[in-house]
């Protein structure tokens, strides 16, 4: 919110004390404190639920005009019920500001890191794309199970697990369809023993004569592009299990 | 006749293929044709293109009849041979027959029939492929001893000489092939270009290229082509006309058959989609 010029200043009546003036400045900083508030987290300090959908329709939408992909990690903390059941929930909370301080460390300050709800927490990644994406799942999951959680003079050991899905100007694909595809690899994450990444990434599969983007990279000298389809994203129901 | 002599008889057989349209392949082939004829050899230009021809053009040759008469009306191959001089001979193909470029398997047998028939009477049958990779292009570079893969400097060029020698390796089994760099600005280019081409080949095909040689670009090809005579009867004294000198010097070196056992027929292939054209 941009302050008026007015309120930059003081009292234009030159008053010493303007009680006006002193209520306007209150009702500023009340209104960019309510603002503040009505999109974070207070326990993590990440953004909120209804942050999260609006920020990733807008870099939906910056990837449609510009041709960036936008990645998006969904993460579930590991049996964090029995974290609750075993240390009751002041230590659960500390878990999850643990755990979210230290991704937040680990992440670049254009991403924007949410509370999903509950233990689940969804990083949207402004253009980056499925592989950089997993790539960072990737870290994230390793950071956090080599760090355990300080409690009473022992580590407590905690682990998450991975959901990676990036738009890339698919048709037909919403915030909700997105969130979908990474929630669903994370359920398969879950699915294959937690404290893992999981990823909407597959190797295209190629006609045995198509020149691939390596030769062609290795003939001009340049970087291979990825060659790599989201069977969740791009629509191939059957490999998306 | 005994097996022995036949294989004495039997031509050096090569194709000049590329992929990309407009590298200079016809252009190519039938300047080989001339310096192989002049330096004594019996030569038979086969115009692989059948479904737009140009050799004859190149030629300024007219045809009456052509591959496609063979081939559909069961015409001798040796009445539509044109004898352009001597020791040189054209065997034309059609231009503006779409369905001459996907030989089905009836065709292919034929025409293997008879080219084997035909190219007994020469040296050396340089046979000038459509542009692309479509059945009749990877029917003949299977069809010759030797396909020899021409490739400009142009990414373009490079990539789809790649692409088709990746076809070739991977459906034809073949495992070398030799390469010409045409229209360079430089020789150094020439190695470059080659070098790079080999290096991309032998990591992901495990396929042996040989540098058969290099043409330099040279502005007397361009206004031979117009004027439709070969540069080496226009510009005997240019770069490209010393250069293609040279090639020919190194086809003659070339045996008949080194590939495969010589004795082998190229086998009839199945029409099936190629996916490499689908590029994405």
């Amino acid at each position: 919110m941009k302050p008026q010029p007015i309120l930059e200043s003081s009292c234009p009546l030159e008053f010493n004390e303007c009680p006006i003036l002193q209520e306007v400045l209150a009702l500023r900083d009340e209104c960019s404190r309510l603002t503040e508030l009505s999109i974070t987290d207070p326990l993590t300090g990440y953004f909120n639920y209804r942050y999260m959908i609006q920020s990733l329709d807008q870099e939906m939408e910056r990837s449609r005009r510009t041709g960036l992909p936008t990645g998006l990690i969904m993460v579930d903390l590991d049996h964090f019920k029995d974290v609750n059941d075993s240390y009751g929930h002041m230590i659960g909370d500390k878990a999850l500001q643990w755990a979210c301080r230290i991704w937040r460390e680990n992440i670049r300050r254009i991403d924007i890191p949410c509370r999903y709800g509950g233990e689940e927490f969804a990083i949207i990644l402004p253009g980056t794309d499925l592989p950089q994406a997993t790539l960072l799942a990737e870290r994230l999951r390793k950071v956090l199970a080599d760090s355990p959680l300080p409690v009473d003079g022992f580590g407590l050991e905690l682990t998450a697990s991975f959901g990676v899905s990036a738009f890339r100007g698919q048709n037909g694909a919403t915030p909700q369809r997105v969130l979908d595809c990474a929630d669903h690899m994370l359920i398969r994450a879950k699915a294959q023993g937690r404290n893992r990444v999981c990823s909407d990434l597959q190797p295209k599969r190629k006609s045995p004569t198509e020149v691939t983007s390596d030769e062609r990279a290795a003939l001009f000298n340049t970087k291979g592009n990825e060659d790599f389809i989201s069977p969740c994203l791009d629509g191939v129901e059957d490999d998306c299990q | 006749m005994n097996v022995n002599n036949e294989l004495l008889k039997r031509p050096v057989t090569v194709s000049l293929t590329s992929g990309k349209g407009g590298v200079g392949k016809t252009s190519l082939t039938v300047n080989l044709a001339v310096a192989l004829s002049r330096s004594g050899k019996r030569v038979l230009i086969v115009d692989g293109d059948l479904g737009l021809a140009n050799v004859d053009v190149l030629l300024r040759i007219h045809v009456e009849r052509s591959l496609r008469d063979v081939i559909e009306n069961g015409d001798d191959p040796l009445d539509t041979i044109v004898s352009v001089g001597p020791n040189l001979s054209v065997l034309p193909a059609s231009s503006g027959v779409p369905e001459m470029l996907n030989l089905g398997q009836r065709e292919q047998s034929l025409l293997e029939g008879l080219l084997r028939k035909i190219s007994s009477h020469y040296d050396f049958v340089l046979v000038d492929t459509a542009a692309g990779i479509g059945q009749s292009v990877l029917w003949l570079n299977h069809f010759a001893d030797h396909p020899i893969v021409v490739v400009t400097p142009d990414p373009t060029s490079m990539t789809d000489a790649y692409a088709l020698i990746k076809v070739m390796a991977r459906e034809h089994e073949r495992n070398s092939f030799h390469v010409v760099v045409n229209a360079l600005s430089s020789p150094k280019e020439g190695e470059e270009v080659f070098a790079t081409l080999k290096g991309v080949a032998e990591k992901f095909l495990q396929v042996k290229l040989l540098h058969l040689g290099s043409v330099p670009l040279d502005s007397e090809v361009a206004k031979a082509v117009r004027r439709q005579i070969p540069f080496l009867k226009t510009s005997p004294d240019s770069r490209a006309a010393r250069a293609i000198l040279e090639l020919s010097a190194s086809i003659e070196k070339l045996s008949p058959g080194s590939h495969r056992g010589a004795a082998q027929p190229a086998p009839a292939l199945q029409p099936k989609p190629l996916a490499v054209s689908e590029r994405d």
